[in-house]
């Protein structure tokens, strides 16, 4: 009515609105009630006549609000009802209801039944025959049917888990068309390209000439998850929707076997129709996770299932080299971990750690990469046989280190000495790789043809090597080989995994490789297939264990499912449905869309077919309301009676007026209360700010440099001193213009402010606190530096007892990761970031000044005068008292007297606090900057 | 907008229909009582200053007893400290009677918006502060028909209790205006009323009143609301001793009317005064008591040589 979904149930009560002016008329002539007064003196005018009697008139704003009053009345008798259900549209011939039952149906699978319930009823009204036909029982001949047969059959489809090919239904449709003239066709469309949504429409309109055929398809896209993925940071899962019809967010969750919730992960799409949500859990909680879900969305393809193939394993990475910090691109350990990094949790050994594998085993690593680690010896071999007996995967690679050496821990035995290695053996070309056999677990992966290898270790031809062997070259020699050991498997790449003798760490096929090896290592190792005893020639399936149901339900499988093999990959089909596969503990997870799947809406456009929606909404009968309405304007309506009365004055009056308007309240409470109960998502709370001290603030707006307050006042004097004289030196000749140095103290203050924090030891004073302590060394770890200064370069002989100095510093440093230190060599970098230095001297020349160890020294030196680190020195510790040196008064008067003495030992200590401030400023720049000189030539060229 | 009302029931209980209505008023009447004495202190200390010390004694002096007297009277804790035998002396004999008549018709229960009080609270207020006053100043005051005249400290409560008991007494109406009674000569008499009835009726009780030769004090007390008809619009007045309704469309073309009216009515009332010597004066419930009672301080003192009025506003 008047293009508003709204209709009357009784329109003949709405005559009654003509009756609205005989009211008004009525309503009009009526005045209010007088005021009525007490007056005590009314007898003195009680005689008197009223001189002009004319009748308050009713005001027009009262007559409006009781015309409107009885207008909605009337409005509720008539029964308005606001979505109403469609009336027939007078098509004369049988009725073909065709029903998408994938399922991108299913989460509006009830408003679709009612639909077509209402279509089939309506049409039985008219006396037409109805034939309803799902799409994925398309190829069964469709026939005719009364009504109740028909709704019978309605009520028994249900969505399945999957897409059906919807061509396959256009055979029996124009079977359909030809045998009954005229038919109305009612498609109930998902709304999803996929199953050839376009050419079944074109089909449709084709097959049915002139008579309609009408679409109906639903209000919101389907949503569905496009398969997981176990990232380094969290386990990423593709949301994916048809088109931006629909809520733009929501929730997922993620269940374990049991079913328990593990985790919740809030997904919102943008623009694209495809995002990713990721769930921030423990990779222990991530590896529980069997089935994810998307939060009141009900239909398989909302549903990814998870088995063990997405369970991120934990590898530890043991590589022979020592110290490759400086030259990361040469290390095997950096190709392994980038590989690795997609799909597992890798681990390496702390720095400095005595016995590197034994440690990384005790992180509980599933696999345990040895990269060119020869070898492996006393304890530490026993705990890795151990390990690869109770199930542990061992992958070695080759390399230099390896080939000298034989221990028991590799697959196959190895040919040594010089033969080995590729010197000897003179290749003609760098051999590619042979394709992977069937039987190795390498199948299915394309091998690139610009994999080649150079060098490579060699097996000793035995008996069995051929079954052993998961990968060759071209020529045949083995390149992969494995063995099983007790529960567990032992794997040898004879490669390096560094790019020296073969460019394969470079491949993405390295990464599919490890992949694959990384997925056999099991909880126990029982479920790992001794691939080498397998027999070759077995293609193994399993059976399906539970399926999901087209509401993404797990259930028990229907008849019609097949086994699948155990290399199964992609979305399921009517034959495989989604679901777990197999015995329980080594699940296959079949999913209903594949890793790649995209979800597209159908496209109709240009093709003559009658579009409709999905009704949106129930039948809204607004009786109820408009009746609420009515009685809140009755209770205006009283009050202003009241009000016109002069009633509120009256004590009484006002008693009932606020009864009146209690009543009111609380039936409009009752009336819209459950409305406004939508409302809860509470807005988080947005976290406060940690508070900032002003000092704090001022410190992060310039830079300046530091000193710690040891609470010895001479100390701290001089080193505000000293500090403030540097500050004004560097401001001097450099280009840094530092602020006034602070003073802080470890355990209160943020350090992170500070470049260079300068710690005078002082012998007496209590330790810091382990928070404190904590701090110092997080401190370093950021990339700040401490200068330690024991001042007690004239105490300590060499060889000689420790200092008390020396021995709290100790103490200190015993709770901080603090690096391999050496004497400052003479080629490093900080004595040549701004003068050229010898020594570092202070207060005293003769102290030592230590720095972070730098890493070996490697190639040719000659042609490089000064060497550094990655990164800044976190630890410089001297004895030689350097503030007491710097500490010179704006007057130019020093406070402390210099041993031996002179101003050109105070201009050294100078110049020496300098190079410190540059170095931590600017790091390695100044080691690069010896390369200037080559640079220029070239760019002479 | 000017409302006014009649008091209700709870606020009527101070005159007390009915027993329970006693206690009401028993519980309520310590605050008129406060206010009635606040008030008279007030105007006390503002005219005549502390002219002596401690208040309250009816000792007047004592006298050496004179042979033939009764022996009754010596007051022997006196005569004890002497060789001679002492007669306690009152004063109080000499002193004068104030009759005081408080309206408390249905009239005086209304008050409007723009009044202080209720008329009959302010009446009573008024009443007893003078009463309070006159006891303090020696003189003996009564409500007419009522009690005799009392001359005792607690002259306020015993007052206010007996309007009480009154008001329990079966059959009790509250009278319009006093009992048509001449007074001794030389007595004083104090009305306070809102003075509505007719005319006719005032003089004749007023003429009654003063046949012997007392002289009195007639406060008429006003509402606001009575005095400038602040109404307006479709009204119904009402009345309140009778039946009477006056329905008017627009009560502001009565004002004028009225007012002529009421001045008619109050010269009529304060001619009778002046031919008895009576002095009248109008008191409205927008004023403070205080003023009224100053006034009519001032009345009663200069009473009994001068016939004049003096308006109170």
């Amino acid at each position: 009515m008047f293009g508003l979904p709204l209709a009357f149930s009784v329109p003949m009560v709405l005559s009654a609105l003509a009756l609205l002016p005989a009211l008004y008329y009525l309503l009009r002539i009526t005045p209010p009630r007088p005021r009525q007064i007490s007056f005590p003196p009314l007898k003195l005018i009680l005689d008197l006549k009223p001189k002009e009697e004319t009748p308050a008139r009713t005001p027009w704003w009262l007559l409006l609000m009781r015309l409107g009053l009885a207008a909605l009345i009337i409005f509720a008798m008539a029964g308005p009802i606001w979505n109403p259900l469609p009336v027939s549209d007078g098509a004369r011939g049988p009725l073909l209801v065709i029903l998408d039952d994938g399922w991108p149906a299913a989460p509006q699978w009830d408003q679709r039944v009612i639909a077509i319930n209402e279509r089939i009823t309506s049409a039985t009204r008219d006396g037409r025959p109805s034939a309803l036909m799902a799409i994925s029982e398309g190829a069964r001949d469709v026939a005719m049917s009364d009504s109740s047969r028909a709704l019978d059959r309605l009520r028994a489809i249900k969505p399945v888990p999957f897409l059906p090919d919807r061509l396959a239904a256009l055979q029996s449709v124009n079977k359909f068309l030809a045998a009954n003239k005229s038919t109305e066709i009612v498609w109930f469309a998902d709304g999803v390209a996929g199953g050839n949504a376009r050419a079944f429409a074109e089909g449709l309109v084709k097959a049915a000439g002139d008579n309609p055929v009408r679409i109906v398809t639903g209000n919101r896209s389907a949503l569905a998850l496009g398969g997981a993925e176990n990232a380094a940071g969290g386990l990423e899962v593709r949301v994916l929707r048809a088109d931006s019809a629909g809520t733009p967010q929501g929730q997922l969750r993620a269940y374990d076997l049991k079913g328990l919730v593990v985790g919740e992960a809030n997904y919102a799409f943008g623009l694209s129709n495809e995002i990713k949500a990721k769930f921030d859990l423990p990779i222990e909680l991530r590896n529980e996770i069997a089935r994810i879900e998307i939060a009141n969305e009900h239909s398989a393809g909302a549903v990814t299932l998870l088995d063990a193939r997405y369970k991120r394993r934990r590898v530890g990475i043991v590589t022979g080299a020592s110290a490759d910090l400086a030259q990361p691109l040469l290390a095997p350990n950096y190709y392994l971990a980038r590989a690795l990094g997609p799909f597992a949790d890798v681990r390496e050994p702390r720095p400095g750690v005595r016995d590197p594998v034994s440690s990384i085993l005790g992180d509980q690593v599933a696999v345990l990469m040895l990269a060119d680690v020869g070898v492996v010896a006393g304890p530490a071999h026993d705990a890795v046989a151990k390990f690869v007996d109770n199930g542990g995967v061992l992958v070695r690679f080759a390399g230099t280190r390896l080939a000298g050496s034989s221990d028991d821990l590799v697959p196959v035995r190895l040919r040594r000495g010089g033969r080995v290695l590729g010197g000897s053996l003179s290749w003609d070309k760098p051999k590619p790789l042979a394709p992977f056999e069937r039987e190795s677990p390498f199948f299915g992966l394309s091998v690139s043809e610009e994999v080649s290898v150079t060098r490579q270790v060699l097996a000793e031809p035995e008996v069995g090597l051929a079954s052993r062997t998961w990968a060759q070259l071209a020529d045949g020699t083995p390149l992969v080989t494995a063995a099983r050991r007790g529960k567990g498997l032992i794997v040898l790449f004879h490669l390096t995994a560094d790019t020296t003798w073969s460019n394969l760490p470079l491949s993405g096929l390295f990464v599919d490789m490890l992949r694959r090896v990384v997925a056999m290592a099991g909880e126990s190792g029982a479920g790992v297939q001794d691939q080498t005893a397998a027999d070759a020639n077995r293609v193994e399936t399993v059976g399906p264990t539970r399926t999901l149901d087209g509401f993404g339900v797990l259930g028990a499988p229907p008849v019609t499912a097949k086994p699948i093999p155990v290399n199964f990959e992609g979305a399921a089909t009517a034959d495989h449905p989604p679901g777990f596969y197999g015995p329980v503990d080594s699940m296959t997870a079949v999913n209903t869309l594949s890793l790649t799947d995209k979800l597209e809406a159908a496209n109709f456009d240009g093709l003559r077919l009658d579009m409709q929606a999905l009704r949106p909404a129930e039948p809204v009968d607004l009786r109820p309301s408009i009746v609420t309405a009515a009685f809140l304007l009755l209770l205006a309506d009283g009050l202003a009676s009241l009000w016109l009365a002069g009633g509120f004055g009256r004590r009484r009056a006002a008693r009932g007026a606020a009864a009146v308007l209690a009543l009111g309240i609380l039936f409009g409470m009752g009336q819209f209360v459950p409305q406004s109960a939508q409302a809860q998502n509470a807005p988080q709370t947005a976290p406060a700010k940690p508070q900032m001290s002003p000092r704090d603030m001022e410190a992060a707006l310039k830079t300046r440099l530091a000193y710690v307050i040891t609470g010895d006042k001479t100390v701290d004097e001089g080193s505000r001193v000293g500090l403030e004289a540097l500050s004004r030196e560097l401001g001097r000749r450099t280009s840094l213009n530092p602020g006034e140095p602070n003073g802080v103290d470890p355990a209160r203050d943020e350090l992170v402010f500070y470049p260079l924090l300068y710690w005078p030891i002082v012998a007496g004073r209590p330790q810091p606190t382990v928070d404190a302590v904590n701090r110092i060394s997080n401190f370093m770890k950021q990339g700040g530096t401490i200068v330690f200064d024991t001042r007690d370069a004239l105490l300590s002989r060499p060889g000689g007892p420790p200092t008390p100095e020396a021995l709290w510093l100790r103490q200190l440093l015993a709770g901080v990761d603090v690096p391999e230190l050496e004497p400052i060599p003479r080629d490093h970098v900080v004595t040549k970031t701004y003068y050229l230095l010898d020594n570092f001297v202070g207060r005293t020349t003769i102290g030592q000044t230590w720095i972070e160890a730098l890493p070996p020294e490697q190639g040719d030196i000659s042609t490089r005068p000064a060497r550094a680190g990655d990164s800044v020195s976190p630890v410089v510790i001297t004895s030689n008292d350097f503030a007491a040196a710097w500490a010179v008064d704006r007057a130019g008067n020093a406070m402390f007297p210099l041993i031996p003495g002179g101003n050109r030992q105070r201009e050294m200590a100078l110049r020496a606090g300098i190079n410190l401030v540059m170095y931590t400023l600017t790091g390695n720049y100044k080691a690069d900057q010896v390369h200037v000189r080559d640079l220029l030539e070239r760019l002479a060229h | 907008m000017v409302d006014a009302r009649l008091l209700d029931e709870d606020e009527l209980r101070a005159d007390g229909r009915h027993e329970l209505g006693a206690l009401d008023l028993a519980r309520r009447l310590p605050s008129l009582i406060v206010a009635a004495k606040d008030v008279a202190a007030t105007v006390m200390y503002g005219v005549h200053g502390r002219r002596r010390a401690g208040v309250g004694e009816t000792f007047w002096q004592f006298r050496p007893f004179v042979m033939g007297e009764d022996t009754g009277r010596i007051d022997w804790r006196r005569s004890a400290r002497d060789d001679k035998v002492y007669v306690r002396e009152r004063e109080w004999e000499a002193a004068h009677t104030v009759w005081l008549w408080i309206d408390r018709s249905p009239s005086m229960a209304y008050v409007s918006t723009l009044a202080m009080q209720s008329k009959i609270d302010r009446a009573v207020t008024l009443g007893l502060a003078t009463a309070d006053l006159l006891v303090r100043g020696g003189e003996r005051v009564g409500l007419t028909g009522l009690t005799r005249a009392l001359a005792s400290r607690n002259i306020v409560e015993r007052l206010a209790e007996s309007m009480v008991q009154e008001t329990i007494r079966p059959g009790y109406a509250p009278a319009e205006l006093p009992a048509a009674i001449a007074l001794a000569p030389r007595t004083q008499a104090v009305i306070v009323s809102d003075l509505l009835s007719e005319p006719a009726k005032i003089a004749e009780t007023i003429h009654a009143m003063s046949s012997r030769g007392a002289l009195g004090h007639v406060v008429m007390i006003a509402d606001p609301v009575e005095e400038t008809f602040p109404f307006s619009g479709h009204t119904e007045f009402l009345d309140v001793d009778s039946n009477a309704t006056l329905r008017v469309g627009e009560a502001e073309s009565f004002k004028a009317d009225y007012i002529k009216r009421l001045a008619i009515h109050r010269d009529s009332i304060r001619s009778v005064c002046m031919s008895r010597g009576w002095s009248f004066a109008i008191h409205r419930t927008d004023r403070p008591a205080s003023e009224a009672l100053l006034a009519l301080r001032m009345q009663i003192e200069a009473g009994q040589s001068s016939g004049s009025y003096r308006e109170a506003v």
